[in-house]
């Protein structure tokens, strides 16, 4: 065992290597001769080609068994998230932060607003239908174009004050902005349970005067005949429904949390898990 | 190391060879003194004292001023304490054990503990940045560094407990009684421990004594030791105080310390103790030979070079290119320690240590006490066995094998229970022997045995006496009775000179008043006493042709190496010696000539039963066995043959000369197939002669051999890249058994030193329980390899995961947290269950495994595991991961390049395929439920690879499937698992667990199947063409 334990020279080493790496004696690379290396290539190229072959094969029968209308299981969409817009993160999450007479500091929401809402400009909107109906759109059948599901119109100026086309600005330099909730879309889901859900803001810590709020729609309420979503392929251009949130007095240079909540039946907003599921919670501060 | 070794071992060699080399011997000892190297350069002067050792051919008078003490009133109390204080204990310094924090901190960081460490602290350093930057996941990454640390923490505490474990087996072994010795102090003879023993101390010993202490005999009187745990010699070597040989190790006025007195008495100066003993010193040698790695240990280290070389090659190739693909460097460290984790097996080294101490708890039963649990498996990887013959080879007592009456060789049953003899019993000469063989012996057995098997019985005597008493006894039965029926009236007791031994008798016949003198002895001498000899019960004259035919007998039954007495009688006439006659045994006014010779016996210490059985098995095994002993040539050489060393058709280069009738030189030395060396040879002989002769022969006995010499052999083998096992009882042992990549020790006869020295002791000291452990041994070589190629397959279907996740940007298939949730969980009763799995074929009808070219994982193994069985269970991993996702609203086009998004915390309203939204916490826990049926697959499929890993070669039909039941514990152990994680613990969301859906469990169900045919195939074609190219790719 002492011939083992030997420390071998560098030079044998990288002697060793090297005739490891080319073997002349034998005719050996690293290890095999050449038509061995061509064999055992070609033997994983092989085995590689048929393992392909089988992973396709089974994906393919995978999307073979899948619904191209509506996912098998929904198991982790029991309860749709909430989102904010303008959407700009900071250090601490979702934060409102400018300074009123500083045009440079707001610019950036509104434009985020506006481009949000392009896609609900009339153009936009065209393909879909007005609906007036207060209960859900259940659609059976196909009956829109090119086998599709009718989806109904949301357009901003349904958002009246908070559309950005009286006032393109979103309140911001006044210091009483406009934001906007969105509600997740989830296929098939029916929230409220006839009732329509509408949006709740609260500050969170009370210290200051009470939120003024005002709601667009009335109430902030999101319309049950948007409900229920059949899916991207059934309504290739359904967008969800807002609520424009407006804050008429929120106190200046001081920092409130705000969350807003959906409330309706089937829309928790407890999960200690999931910040977002049924509710938003953003800081807003607003400066002279 | 290797180097440091080899100049320890010329120290010693020189030490007692060579006097004039050690000097510059110990000028380069004192050289690496400088260098704090104090323990080898005071051994080097411990051994150079060996020369100094005169006390034998010193005066008494000489002796009494040298030591300053009387030889009448011993020493002082007072002086005693002093010189105690001075020397140290009268007892040998137990080996220095490495102490238990450096053996414990050596488990914390071996093997791949290192990785993980490295891995913990990326954790750490990923967290600071992470809690830095402020990102809220960061805590995962500490709560990683954590995991990863108590899996390093616990493996190693799992392992130190496991070595303790079977070191504390042993620490009941060296647990002595104290011994107690009978010293002369003040005047007064006390009784006093003999550790406390000082040199100048006068001892007296009695028969049964073990000497307490190296010993100068200043009085004795039939004093008989037996020095056979010292020079392997097992006859007892007579004692006196006369200064007989230059050597103190021949000299016959010297006893040894831990030798046995057998029989007499003596009075001795005590002039050595504790480790400064002949004893001592032989340790001290032994302990002077470093440990080697064990073979096992080697391979171990092999595979995890192999596999940190892929985990650390992987992890810094995508490292690099996750850099160069613009992921964050922070992103890609993350990555690095899933690469390293997933490619690491956490499990493996604790799995390997359990299935290794069951294999010794197995051994245990079958009397292999395994004192390292590595070399569990070294037995089995052993190619060269390097046996000592007394003890291990044979009963260590002398047993009648031969007798000659009537012109006839006769066979006796040599074997351990013998209670019958076979021979012909009939003629009237064997009535006459066994007389004289009943009544002219001095040995007796102790009272109180009746109900002991003769063989058993203890017996007061030397050991030939005592063979001839238990062979009278088991033919006639009631010696005891028979010698009291035939009163003995006077005897002359063996000595030296005489070489002789006579008594005279009545006898038991009332009506004959004749006397019955008998007398055996060395057997030319007894001839000489005699004028007839008795054939077929009647008397005839002795002439030249019946001289002739003893002469042959005699001849022969010493060339087998067998100690012969001859046996003869004398009826004294009635006339010349009445009734009353005074017989003077030293007058000797009675005729001791013109006797009858009445025949020989011959003795033997005969080889154990099981002992030819067990040769033969190894040499089926491939495995060389070597005799090593201390005893005479001849005796070694009529044991190698009988036990099979020497096969019976094999000749050694003297047997062909004779054959022949040529010179010794004339004999071409490759015809010879056995070799007998003597140890005087061996000393003259280089090291090619002694390579060229391990090489050339393949049965050899080396005679005569001296403990330095021993460890010659021990190297000369491992020379040949031989794996090297020794066995021996005696402290002249231990340093080859040191020496010896295993060293076996006997239990029952074995030394102390030995014991030590081993690394296995075979308890019931029978050489066939060797055979035992190399099977064992092997089986554990083979299902170490099948557990290493179960626990690397799934390797891969970790590590893919976070390939495809760097490369293709998919959500993360399976987290770091889940994968040690496999390597700890679900995978560990398995792959211990693999270790029970039975051989596949005749493991012992193979050669040994080479050391260098066999390795525990070679490159098929790895190839076929990681890129064959390994990526059929990515596969069917990855389908189980895509179809959850799919069905949950997530195709897999639309998860490619998804990644970015996916893990950004402020995008809560992604769009899956269909058109939904879906916050950060819903894909997380999307992503956990993808973990879990990835987790999941890659358990099912481990089910097929653990069921295909039982064999090798064979269908698993032929090595049935619900013959290991174990096997089926792990499997349900495994599901069991899985279960209780997916469904128990699905909840805690630190685990990152889900319940699943019940159909995901079997998605990958057919990728098992496929896993399990395809290498079902795989053996079927290695059986079918052996020795093809598939053959040689495919059979790891």
């Amino acid at each position: 065992m002492a011939a083992l334990n030997e420390k071998k020279t560098c030079s044998q080493r990288m002697e060793n290597f090297k005739r490891f790496v080319w073997n002349p004696d034998t005719g050996q690379l690293m290890g095999r001769t050449l038509i061995n290396w061509v064999w055992i290539s070609l033997y994983y190229v092989a085995f590689y080609i048929v393992m392909t072959g089988l992973f396709s094969l089974a994906i393919y029968s995978l999307m073979r068994t899948l619904n191209p209308y509506t996912p098998d299981y929904q198991d982790r969409l029991k309860s749709p998230g909430v989102t904010l817009r303008p959407d700009v993160y900071g250090e601490g999450g979702l934060e409102i932060y400018y300074n009123a007479s500083d045009k440079n500091s707001w610019e950036k929401y509104v434009t985020t607003l506006h481009k949000f809402l392009s896609a609900y400009n009339t153009t936009a909107q065209h393909a879909n239908i007005n609906c007036t109906s207060e209960k859900y759109f259940f659609q059976k059948s196909f009956l829109g174009p090119n086998k599709t599901k009718y989806s109904c119109k949301f357009t901003s100026d349904m958002l009246e004050n908070c559309s950005g086309l009286a006032n393109s600005t979103f309140g911001f330099p006044e210091g009483q902005p406009c934001l906007i909730i969105k509600m997740n879309r989830i296929i098939n889901f029916l929230p409220g349970n006839g009732t329509a859900p509408r949006v709740s803001c609260t500050a969170q810590h009370d210290d200051f005067s009470p939120l003024e709020l005002q709601y667009y729609p009335v109430n902030g309420t999101f319309n049950l005949h948007y409900f229920p979503y059949y899916g991207k392929k059934a309504q290739p251009t359904y967008s969800n429904p807002l609520v424009a949130v407006k804050f008429l007095n929120i106190t200046r240079n001081a920092e409130v949390t705000v969350v807003c909540r959906v409330i309706g039946t089937g829309i928790t907003s407890d999960n200690p898990h999931d910040p977002y599921e049924g509710k938003v919670e953003f800081k807003m501060r607003i400066q002279d | 190391m290797g180097k440091k070794r080899s100049d320890i071992y010329s120290v010693e060699i020189h030490g007692t060879q060579d006097p004039e080399k050690t000097d510059k011997e110990d000028e380069e000892e004192k050289y690496k003194d400088l260098k704090g190297n104090k323990k080898k350069s005071k051994k080097t002067e411990d051994l150079k004292k060996e020369l100094d050792l005169d006390d034998h051919k010193l005066s008494k008078e000489e002796l009494e001023e040298k030591y300053t003490t009387s030889i009448s009133k011993g020493l002082t109390s007072a002086r005693a304490a002093e010189i105690l204080a001075r020397d140290g204990p009268n007892a040998l310094t137990p080996p220095k054990s490495t102490p238990e924090i450096i053996k414990f901190l050596k488990q914390m960081v071996g093997g791949f503990s290192i990785l993980l460490w490295v891995g913990a602290l990326l954790c750490w350093i990923a967290f600071g940045i992470q809690v830095a930057q402020g990102v809220a996941s960061a805590f995962d990454n500490l709560y990683l560094g954590v995991v990863l640390a108590l899996v390093v923490i616990l493996t190693g505490i799992f392992a130190y407990y496991q070595e303790a474990k079977s070191t504390n087996i042993m620490a009941s072994f060296s647990k002595m009684i104290p011994q107690q010795a009978l010293v002369i102090r003040d005047g007064e003879k006390r009784e006093v421990s003999a550790e406390q023993l000082v040199v100048g101390d006068m001892v007296e010993i009695k028969g049964g004594d073990r000497i307490p202490a190296d010993i100068r005999l200043i009085f004795a009187q039939g004093c008989k030791v037996d020095n056979s745990s010292l020079t392997g010699e097992s006859e007892p070597q007579s004692r006196s105080c006369d200064f007989t040989h230059e050597n103190p190790l021949e000299t016959k006025n010297i006893a040894f310390y831990s030798t046995t007195c057998l029989e007499g008495t003596a009075t001795g100066m005590v002039i050595n103790t504790g480790d400064q003993t002949i004893i001592g010193r032989i340790a001290s040698l032994a302990s002077g030979v470093g440990n080697e790695k064990t073979p096992i240990a080697i391979e171990i280290e092999h595979f995890v070079h192999i596999v940190a070389g892929v985990a650390v090659s992987i992890g810094v190739l995508f490292f690099i290119i996750a850099v160069s693909m613009k992921y964050k460097v922070l992103d890609s460290i993350i990555f690095l320690i899933g690469i390293i984790v997933a490619n690491v097996p956490e499990g493996l080294l604790a799995t390997v240590t359990v299935s290794l101490s069951l294999t010794a708890k197995r051994m245990a039963k079958k009397n292999c006490l395994v004192k390292n649990l590595e070399a569990v498996e070294t037995l089995g990887s052993t190619s060269i066995i390097c046996s000592d013959k007394t003890g291990t080879l044979t009963q260590n007592r002398m047993t009648v094998a031969h007798l000659w009456f009537d012109d006839q060789i006769y066979s006796a049953d040599t074997s351990e229970e013998q209670t019958t003899q076979s021979f012909d019993q009939s003629s009237q000469s064997w009535a006459a022997l066994s007389k004289v063989v009943t009544l002219c012996n001095r040995a007796e057995f102790k009272p109180g045995q009746e109900n002991v098997p003769i063989m058993k019985r203890v017996v007061v005597g030397d050991a030939s006496e005592t063979a001839l008493l238990k062979f009278a006894e088991v033919i006639l039965g009631d010696v005891m009775g028979i010698r009291k029926r035939n009163r003995k009236l006077a005897e002359i007791p063996f000595n030296s000179t005489n070489k002789f031994q006579l008594s005279i008798h009545e006898t038991e016949d009332p009506n004959d008043k004749r006397f019955l003198m008998v007398m055996k002895g060395a057997p030319e001498r007894i001839l000489e006493r005699c004028s007839t000899i008795m054939i077929n019960g009647e008397e005839q004259p002795l002439d030249r042709e019946r001289a002739e035919a003893f002469q042959t007998a005699y001849m022969e039954l010493g060339g087998l190496g067998e100690r012969v007495l001859g046996f003869c009688h004398l009826y004294l006439p009635e006339d010349e010696f009445p009734d009353t006659y005074p017989f003077d045994t030293d007058s000797m006014n009675f005729p001791t000539s013109n006797l009858c010779f009445v025949g020989l016996l011959s003795m033997i210490d005969p080889p154990r039963s099981t002992v030819p059985d067990a040769v033969s098995k190894c040499r089926s095994a491939g495995i060389k066995v070597i005799m090593v002993t201390g005893d005479h040539p001849i005796t070694a050489k009529a044991i190698a043959k009988s036990v099979g060393i020497i096969s019976a058709n094999s000749e050694t280069v003297e047997d062909i000369a004779k054959r022949l009738n040529v010179p010794v030189e004339q004999v071409n030395k490759e015809d010879a197939r056995a070799a007998v060396i003597n140890g005087m040879e061996l000393k003259d002989m280089t090291t090619e002669q002694l390579d060229e002769i391990l090489i050339n022969h393949s049965e050899i006995v080396f005679a005569r051999t001296s403990p330095q010499q021993k460890l010659i052999i021990v190297e000369g083998c491992q020379r040949q890249d031989a794996v090297v096992a020794v066995t021996g009882d005696g402290v002249n042992d231990s340093p080859a058994l040191k020496k010896a990549d295993i060293g076996i020790a006997m239990g029952i006869a074995g030394s102390d030193a030995a014991k030590n020295a081993a690394d296995m002791i075979l308890l019931d000291d029978n050489f066939a329980s060797i055979v035992t452990g190399v099977e064992e041994g092997r089986l554990i070589f083979d299902n170490l390899k099948k557990t290493i190629a179960y626990t690397l397959t799934k390797n891969i279907a970790e590590l893919c995961p976070f390939l495809i996740y760097i490369i293709a940007s998919v959500p993360l298939p399976i987290g770091t947290i889940t994968i040690l949730f496999i390597d700890l969980g679900t995978d560990i009763i398995p792959s211990v269950a693999l270790a029970y799995e039975k051989a596949e074929s005749d493991i012992m009808n193979r050669r040994p495994r080479h050391k260098k070219k066999d390795r525990l994982v070679n490159e098929q193994l790895a190839v076929y595991s990681y890129l064959q069985i390994g990526i059929i269970q990515s596969i069917g991993a990855f389908l189980a991961y895509f179809t959850v996702y799919a069905e949950q609203g997530w195709l897999p086009n639309t998860l490619l390049g998804l990644r970015v998004n996916w893990e950004d915390d402020y995008y809560n309203d992604i769009e899956d395929s269909y058109g939904q939204e879906w916050t950060r916490y819903q894909r997380t826990y999307l992503q956990w439920t993808g973990y879990t049926a990835f987790f999941v697959s890659i358990t099912i499929q481990q089910v097929a690879d653990l069921i295909i890993r039982k064999t090798r070669r064979n269908s698993i039909f032929q090595q049935g499937l619900l013959r290991n039941k174990v096997i089926w514990v792990g499997i349900v152990s495994q599901i069991a698992i899985a279960l209780i994680l997916s469904y128990g613990l699905g909840s805690v969301t630190a685990l990152n667990f889900t319940p699943l859906r019940v159909q995901y469990w079997f998605v990958a169900m057919p990728y098992a199947i496929l896993i399990w045919v395809y290498d079902e195939i795989r053996k079927l074609f290695i059986r079918q063409y052996p020795g093809s190219w598939w053959d040689k790719n495919m059979y790891y």
